[in-house]
């Protein structure tokens, strides 16, 4: 108590705050020599935790250069200011993480959508990127972009094997954390993470989404570029045969509905990625993408007995508002609007889903990819 | 070095620029003090104990706690808006 006291009262204490983003300078990247041998470089990198442990390509002014020409903005320019350090963004910047990563240079614009993306207040960047939750930033592409850069959408789309996928995913990791400064174990305060912090990218299966596409149902023309970004906290599958859509909603919505996640603390913004043979099934029944999510909505919602006591009472902190008093017997939904579970269909032939919990109190934002 | 090529520095610096911003008191008697709570448990135990001591030692005429939704989330702006207004110093922290 006293040294509150102090602290309060004595002239010489500092605090930090965040820069203006008006007064960030473009500051063009600095040129490093770097050992040519690649075993040497990539140690080089791993040391200067400039990479996320994987083997980098160097990205010398050449390559770099080669990736901007595929952007009309200056390479000066500040895109965004990324928390925690408040590191500026600038297109440069972007592009030098992007070829590190692997990227081909046609990906440098998908990469400028995401980072603007990722600092919409409804993001909560400051806290995907520090969280003790196991939180990754999620890409999802939308429009003819996807198939012109081969985002993967079908088959292991959330798996190894494409470029895209894998550089894409990596790259804005590495943008978090050389750029935004949450290196992991300093600022990035993840109790476990997850494999998705190397990567975590996909597209939508167009043609095999009986629905409206996610940038569609978000506002978006059919031939637009998007990308979405979500704060994901891993991936859950969920396999069944059923071939009923009543059964297939009733397992969806039980696979859902945990006690030891963030959503029903909150009222969160949970991921569904339906493949399309489950998409089909739904739709055979008559369902729109809506009544789907109306459905799940209703069946998911789980007794709060069922939250550890402390978590109870963070769950009738934060819903007080929305719910009223919670008691043991309180039925608590998942979101507080159906819309706000979101659903894309993706990937290949079998029987298998995937669900993504949300990373607290993030919510996902698309924004379009100019060309 | 021998074997060498040029890259480019991937890593922006920080931004987080240490700056006075805030005005020293020159004591606590007869401030009103307020605490963010950010909604982690025993966080209020916490800030009911430093209140009364606030009040009773210190000579502060009024505490004002105010709690957040949730840790990951910053507080909201009418709070923000009432703290700054009535308060002469504002401590937010964790409980856990």
């Amino acid at each position: 108590m006293h040294d509150i006291a102090r602290l309060a009262c004595e002239s010489t204490a500092a605090n930090a705050q965040a820069a203006d983003p008006a007064r960030a300078s473009s500051g063009r990247a600095a040129l490093v020599e770097v050992p040519a041998d690649a075993g040497e470089l990539h140690r080089f990198f791993h040391e200067r935790r400039w990479s996320d442990g994987l083997p980098v390509i160097p990205p010398t002014p050449e390559s770099v250069a080669r990736m901007l020409r595929h952007t009309e903005r200056a390479p000066g320019e500040v895109v965004a200011l990324l928390t925690p350090t408040y590191g500026a963004a600038t297109v440069e910047r972007i592009a030098i993480n992007a070829v590190i990563a692997g990227c081909e240079p046609d990906y440098l614009p998908v990469l400028i959508a995401a980072t603007e993306a990722m600092v919409a207040p409804e993001f909560n960047l400051q806290s995907v990127q520090t969280t003790t939750n196991p939180a990754a930033v999620w890409l999802i592409v939308n429009g003819p972009i996807a198939q012109r850069l081969m985002v993967n959408a079908g088959g292991n789309c959330l798996g190894s094997g494409a470029l895209a996928n894998a550089t894409l995913g990596r790259a804005l990791r590495l943008i978090q954390q050389n750029i935004g400064g949450a290196q992991p174990g300093d600022t990035d305060r993840a109790t476990q993470g997850q494999p998705g912090k190397y990567t975590f990218c996909c597209a939508e299966n167009v043609e095999e989404n009986p629905w409206e596409p996610l940038h569609v149902e978000r506002g978006f023309a059919a031939q637009a570029n998007t990308v979405t970004v979500v704060g994901a906290l891993g991936t859950w599958n969920i396999y069944t045969e059923a071939k009923d859509a009543h059964d297939l909603l009733r397992v969806i919505a039980d696979t859902m509905t945990f006690p030891a996640g963030s959503d029903y603390v909150f009222g969160g913004e949970p991921w569904l990625v339906l493949c399309p043979e489950h998409a089909r099934v739904l739709k055979q029944d008559g369902l729109s993408k809506a009544e789907v999510k109306r459905q799940l909505w209703e069946l998911s919602k789980m007794a709060a007995r069922r939250l550890a006591a402390k978590d109870l009472v963070r769950t009738q902190g934060a819903r007080r508002a929305e719910l009223g008093e919670i008691g043991p017997d309180t039925l608590l939904p998942i979101t507080v609007r159906p819309e706000n579970i979101s659903i894309i269909v993706a990937g290949g032939e079998g029987n298998h889903s995937t669900y993504i919990p949300n990373c607290g109190l993030s919510r996902s934002v698309t924004r379009a990819v100019a060309l | 070095m021998a074997g060498s090529l040029q890259v480019l520095d991937p890593v922006a610096p920080g931004r987080n620029e240490s700056q006075q911003t805030r005005r020293p008191l020159d004591g606590l008697a007869g401030k009103v003090v307020g605490f963010i709570d950010n909604a982690k448990p025993n966080f209020d135990f916490l800030v009911d104990d430093l209140e009364q001591l606030l009040l009773s030692k210190y000579g502060v005429t009024k505490v004002i706690k105010r709690r957040k939704r949730g840790p990951p989330m910053p507080a909201p702006a009418m709070i923000m808006k009432e703290l700054s207004e009535q308060c002469s110093l504002v401590i937010t922290g964790a409980g856990d």
